[in-house]
C-alpha cells in the first residue's frame, strides 16, 4: 500500500476502501498534525484539528481534482484553514518564523528519506525562505502559515499597512523567482 | 464587470494567493481574475508558492492511537450517512407497501370485507462481511418488503439477494448490482421474514459476500 500514489489513495478513500483510508492517514498524519500543532500551539487542540482535517478530506475525497494541486497540498490547506479558524483571535507572543518552518534545525523529525520525499520544489522553497531578510520572512510566515492579514501584520510588527503589504509582496515574489530561476537553471 | 484594474490586482495578488485578503477586496479581486487571463496566471504562480509553504513546517508524531481514532470517526460518519440513505430507501419501500395495501383494501371494500392495514416500522438487519466488518444495512417492512444498501467492502459485481427465514428454506428474491463498493436494492419477499431471518448477498460462485439477521421489531 505504501507504493500506491497519493492520487490513488484518495480515489480509494472516495470508494470507501478500508486499506486506502488507513494508508492515507498513516502517510500524512505527521505532516497534518505537525502543521496544526505549529499553528495552534496546543497538542490537544491540534489533535482535534488534525482529525477534522482527515475527516473533511475523507468526506470530500470524491471532489478532489489532481489538476488543482497535489494531495498533500490540498490536505495541508484544509489543515491550515481549520487551524487558523481556531486561533483567529489569538496573537503570537514569542513568534519566530525560523522555528515555525524548521530553519533552526539541522534536521527536524523527518528522516533523510522523508526530506527527499518533500520534493525539489519544497527544498528550494525552504532554501529561498532562509535567504529572505528577517522582516520579509516574518511577514510571509505570518500571512502564509498563520493567516494574518496585512493589517494585522502591521499591528503585530508595529509598521504601517503599506509596509506590511510591501513585505508580503516582496517576499512572495522572491520565493517565486527563486523557484522559477532555479528550475530554469537545471 | 470588475472595478479593479490590472495594476490594482497586481497589488493585492500576493494576499489573494495567500488567502488573507478581506471580504470585499477579495470579491473584487476574484471578479477581475475571472475576467483576465494574465492576472489569473499571476495569481496561480503565487498560489503555487502559497500552497507549498505549509509543507515547510516540521512534521510531528501525533499522540498514540491517532490513526485508529480518525479511522473510527470516519467509518462512523460514513455509516451514519449510509444509514440515512437506507432509511430513505426503507421509507420509500414502506410507502410503496402502503399503496399496495390500500389497493387491496379498496378491492376488498367492494366485497364488504375491508381491513384497515398500515405499513409497520422497518426492522433493521446490519449487513456484515464474513470477516466481521460492517458492509451496510437491510430493512424489512411488513415482514416482506426488503430494502438493502451497502457502501463498504464488497467488490463490484452482481449478487443474488437471498433470504432465509428461521426453519424455512433459502430463497433468492432478486439481484443487486454493486459498483465502487456501493449499491442499493428494494424488492419483496414471497416468504415472510420474521425476526431471526437471514438476508445475504451471494456472489456468482455461491459465496456470501455479506449477510445480516433481521432484528426484533
Amino acid at each position: 500500500m505504501w507504493s500506491v500514489s497519493d492520487d490513488a489513495l484518495v480515489a480509494g478513500l472516495a470508494a470507501g476502501d478500508r486499506d486506502a483510508a488507513s494508508a492515507f492517514v498513516r502517510r500524512f498524519q505527521r505532516r497534518v498534525y505537525g502543521l496544526a500543532r505549529m499553528i495552534v500551539g496546543d497538542d490537544r487542540v491540534a489533535e482535534d484539528i488534525a482529525q477534522e482535517a482527515f475527516l473533511r478530506a475523507w468526506r470530500h475525497a470524491d471532489a478532489y481534482d489532481p489538476r488543482r494541486g497535489s494531495v498533500v497540498g490540498w490536505l495541508l490547506t484544509i489543515t491550515r484553514n481549520l487551524s487558523i479558524d481556531s486561533v483567529r483571535v489569538r496573537r503570537p507572543t514569542a513568534f519566530d518564523p525560523a522555528v515555525i518552518v524548521g530553519l533552526d534545525r539541522e534536521s527536524d523529525e523527518r528522516g533523510p528519506d522523508d526530506l527527499a520525499s518533500l520534493g525539489d520544489d519544497t527544498q528550494r522553497l525552504r532554501a529561498a525562505l532562509a535567504r529572505l531578510p528577517e522582516e520579509q520572512r516574518r511577514a510571509i510566515v505570518l500571512a502564509g502559515l498563520l493567516g494574518y492579514t496585512a493589517r494585522e501584520i502591521g499591528e503585530i510588527e508595529d509598521i504601517p499597512l503599506g509596509t506590511a503589504k510591501t513585505r508580503i509582496r516582496t517576499a512572495l515574489q522572491r520565493l517565486r523567482l527563486a523557484l522559477v530561476s532555479e528550475e530554469r537553471a537545471e | 464587470m470588475s472595478a479593479y484594474s490590472c495594476a490594482q490586482l497586481r497589488e493585492v495578488a500576493p494576499e489573494l494567493a495567500l488567502g488573507v485578503l478581506g471580504g470585499a477586496e477579495r470579491a473584487e479581486a476574484l471578479i477581475h481574475v475571472n475576467e483576465c487571463a494574465r492576472c489569473q496566471a499571476l495569481v496561480n504562480e503565487f498560489t503555487e508558492v502559497a500552497d507549498a509553504l505549509p509543507m515547510l513546517v516540521p512534521e510531528h508524531e501525533p499522540p498514540a492511537g491517532f490513526e485508529q481514532r480518525v479511522l473510527s470517526a470516519g467509518r462512523a460518519e460514513r455509516r451514519r450517512r449510509t444509514k440515512r440513505w437506507v432509511a430513505a430507501i426503507a421509507a420509500a419501500a414502506a410507502a410503496a407497501a402502503i399503496v399496495s395495501i390500500t389497493v387491496v383494501r379498496v378491492v376488498d371494500a367492494g366485497n364488504e370485507t375491508a381491513v384497515v392495514t398500515t405499513a409497520s416500522e422497518p426492522v433493521q438487519a446490519t449487513m456484515m462481511t464474513p470477516s466481521g466488518n460492517p458492509a451496510g444495512w437491510a430493512y424489512v417492512t411488513n415482514g416482506r418488503s426488503v430494502a438493502i444498501a451497502v457502501d463498504y467492502g464488497i467488490e463490484a459485481g452482481d449478487y443474488a439477494v437471498a433470504v432465509h427465514p428461521p426453519g424455512g428454506d433459502a430463497v433468492t428474491i432478486g439481484t443487486m448490482t454493486i459498483a465502487d463498493y456501493r449499491g442499493s436494492w428494494t424488492g419483496r419477499s414471497d416468504v415472510p421474514l420474521p425476526a431471526g431471518s437471514t438476508i445475504s448477498l451471494v456472489d456468482a460462485k455461491g459465496t456470501p459476500a455479506c449477510h445480516g439477521t433481521v432484528e426484533r421489531a
